[in-house]
């Protein structure tokens, strides 16, 4: 398991990237959320806590753990975006963790906020999706495949 | 029954749709664990020292004190305890690597693993003086509390016969009064839960138990005052009902209705413990003359009336049906039993749950041999999906609250 890249980290502490997360249920069909919660604790996992153990997210999230099914997560801010696939590797149900995903709702949405679990995911797989950086790694691999061709980087200019 | 015990392994193999972690659960609980001197010194850092009121043998020696209940990755509570370790033949090991715990088969690692946290209100003491956790043990997300611990079923011989309740796991006599008093005072019961919730998130279920007193002009008059008495007590610490169970002879109408009415108890176990009509006569001599059987089980389904459906339990010991000479000698006859319990109760809405079946020495069933694993893996799978299908669902002994029963932890999905 690899280290995030530090932009990746930086993205996921800011309280203003959007960060969803993506399960599947026992059938394949996907159900993507938002997880204002999420964030990195160790630059190595992902973590975010889950309000109610009925939660759809939180009932995939236990089937991926018992099943081995991954997850897929979205971090986007400006014009910077990464994808995160991986499986849940714990659910924490109490502990120092767990209270201080507690604190951090309560200090959010007041005294009355409560969450039912603490969820580890372990990233399998990191992908830059920015869309700058995309293209760029495509037209390195395919130049000539599927670019239009009035774009001002091919179409030369004609001065009159 | 076969010889040849399947494992963990196989049967994670054979039954795909039961979680490993599950059948580890059932495993562990089936045959212990111990711990290497290297868990065993890191259990003793303040995030895990427990140290609680137990009459168990070597609970607290003078090295150091055991821990509370195993959690696994998936947050599945295992409640077993490595301070019974010698009661087990082969029990699994827990070792401690570079800051983490984990669970071994036989030198084979199997998963990391991790233990219930101490809960802050440990090592402090009530204004009369008594440590806390002497008043009330911690799970990961709730407290015990056993007010009165001494079971007058043993004055007659007549205790469960799997029953260890407040013995020393190994001698088959009670120990209160001797190693710990009988009768807990209310207002201790009272400060230890308001300090119990000062530490945020930390318990979302209270959960009382009690050896049973039969006394009083009704049978139990006297215990279901005293129990009201507590929970008033604890229920001052709340604006209205709470999220609670009383695990407790099945009582009278009457009896379960003040209960509801004068306390903020929100759910009620009477432990049926095993379902043959016969073999219960047998295995809980005591329930049987105090109540009677089928009387047991009236009560436990009127109670339903007064608490609603799916606010009512009743455990079983699995296994214990299999005990001899009376038991069943195969598990698909002792799976048939208890199934139909399972069916009978939730066509009542009551939720019928499994624990599992240890033969303690203190325990008139020592020596007798439990069920293999795949009993186990298919009783569980079995009693989910009967509950399913009637809608019930075991919120006061899930996963998180109880970590005894491998069938409601089975509902996380449901």
């Amino acid at each position: 398991m690899s280290i995030l890249p530090e932009e990746l980290v930086n993205l996921l502490k800011d309280h203003d990237s959007v960060k969803i997360l993506s399960t599947t249920d026992e059938n394949g069909v996907p159900h993507a959320v938002a997880k204002g919660s999420l964030t990195t604790l160790d630059g190595i996992t992902i973590a975010f806590n889950e309000g109610l153990d009925t939660n759809i997210s939180n009932k995939n999230l236990v089937r991926s753990i018992w099943f081995d099914k991954s997850v897929a997560i979205n971090v986007t801010k400006g014009g910077v975006s990464y994808q995160i696939k991986g499986k849940p590797y714990k659910c924490l149900i109490t502990g120092p963790v767990y209270k201080e995903f507690l604190l951090k709702a309560r200090e959010r949405r007041g005294p009355d906020a409560d969450i039912a679990a603490v969820w580890i995911v372990k990233p399998d797989e990191v992908r830059n999706e920015t869309p700058a950086i995309r293209r760029k790694e495509e037209e390195e691999k395919r130049p000539f495949f599927n670019r239009h061709l009035d774009r001002a980087s091919i179409k030369k200019t004609v001065h009159t | 029954m076969s010889n040849h015990e399947s494992g963990l392994e196989e049967l994670a193999d054979r039954y795909p749709d039961v979680p490993r972690f599950i059948i580890l659960k059932l495993d562990a609980q089936r045959r212990g664990i111990k711990l290497t001197e290297n868990a065993f010194n890191a259990v003793q850092e303040p995030l895990y020292r427990y140290g609680r009121y137990s009459g168990v043998k070597g609970e607290e020696t003078s090295k150091g004190v055991y821990p509370g209940p195993l959690i696994l990755r998936d947050g599945t509570t295992v409640l077993t305890s490595a301070a019974a370790a010698s009661q087990f033949e082969n029990p699994y090991t827990i070792d401690h690597v570079e800051g983490k715990f984990y669970i071994h088969d036989n030198g084979r690692r199997i998963d990391e693993v991790d233990f219930t946290p101490r809960p802050d209100y440990y090592g402090k003491k009530t204004s009369r003086g008594v440590p806390m956790e002497s008043i009330a043990s911690a799970r990961p997300q709730r407290i015990d509390i056993q007010p009165y611990r001494y079971c007058h079923f043993w004055d007659t011989q007549d205790q469960c016969k799997f029953c260890s309740f407040f013995t020393d796991l190994e001698e088959q006599r009670q120990l209160s009064d001797e190693k710990f008093p009988r009768a807990l005072n209310v207002e201790d019961i009272y400060e230890t839960v308001r300090e119990a919730l000062k530490e945020p998130g930390r318990i979302s279920q209270i959960n009382l138990t009690a050896g049973a007193d039969y006394s009083g002009a009704v049978p139990f008059d006297n215990e279901v005052n005293r129990y009201i008495e507590v929970l008033q007590a604890i229920g001052r610490n709340f604006s209205g009902r709470f999220p609670s169970q009383l695990l407790a002879p099945a009582y009278t109408k009457k009896q379960v209705k003040r209960l509801y009415d004068e306390t903020g108890l929100s759910s009620y176990c009477p432990d049926i413990e095993v379902w043959d009509e016969n073999l219960f006569k047998w295995i809980c001599s005591g329930k049987d003359k105090v109540v009677g059987r089928n009387e047991w089980v009236k009560r436990t389904i009127d109670a339903v009336e007064i608490f609603g459906k799916g606010n009512v339990y009743t455990n079983f010991v699995a296994g214990v049906e299999t005990a001899q000479p009376h038991g069943f000698k195969t598990i698909d006859e002792a799976l048939k039993s208890s199934f139909e319990g399972c069916e009978f109760f939730a066509k009542h809405g009551v939720v019928y749950l499994s624990l599992v079946w240890r033969p303690w020495k203190s325990s008139v069933f020592a020596g007798q041999k439990q069920p293999p694993l795949e009993y186990y893996v298919r009783l569980v799978k079995g009693l989910r999906e009967i509950r399913r299908a009637y809608g019930l669902t075991s919120d006061n002994d899930d996963y998180k609250h109880c970590g005894n029963h491998g069938d409601s932890d089975l509902e996380r999905i449901d």
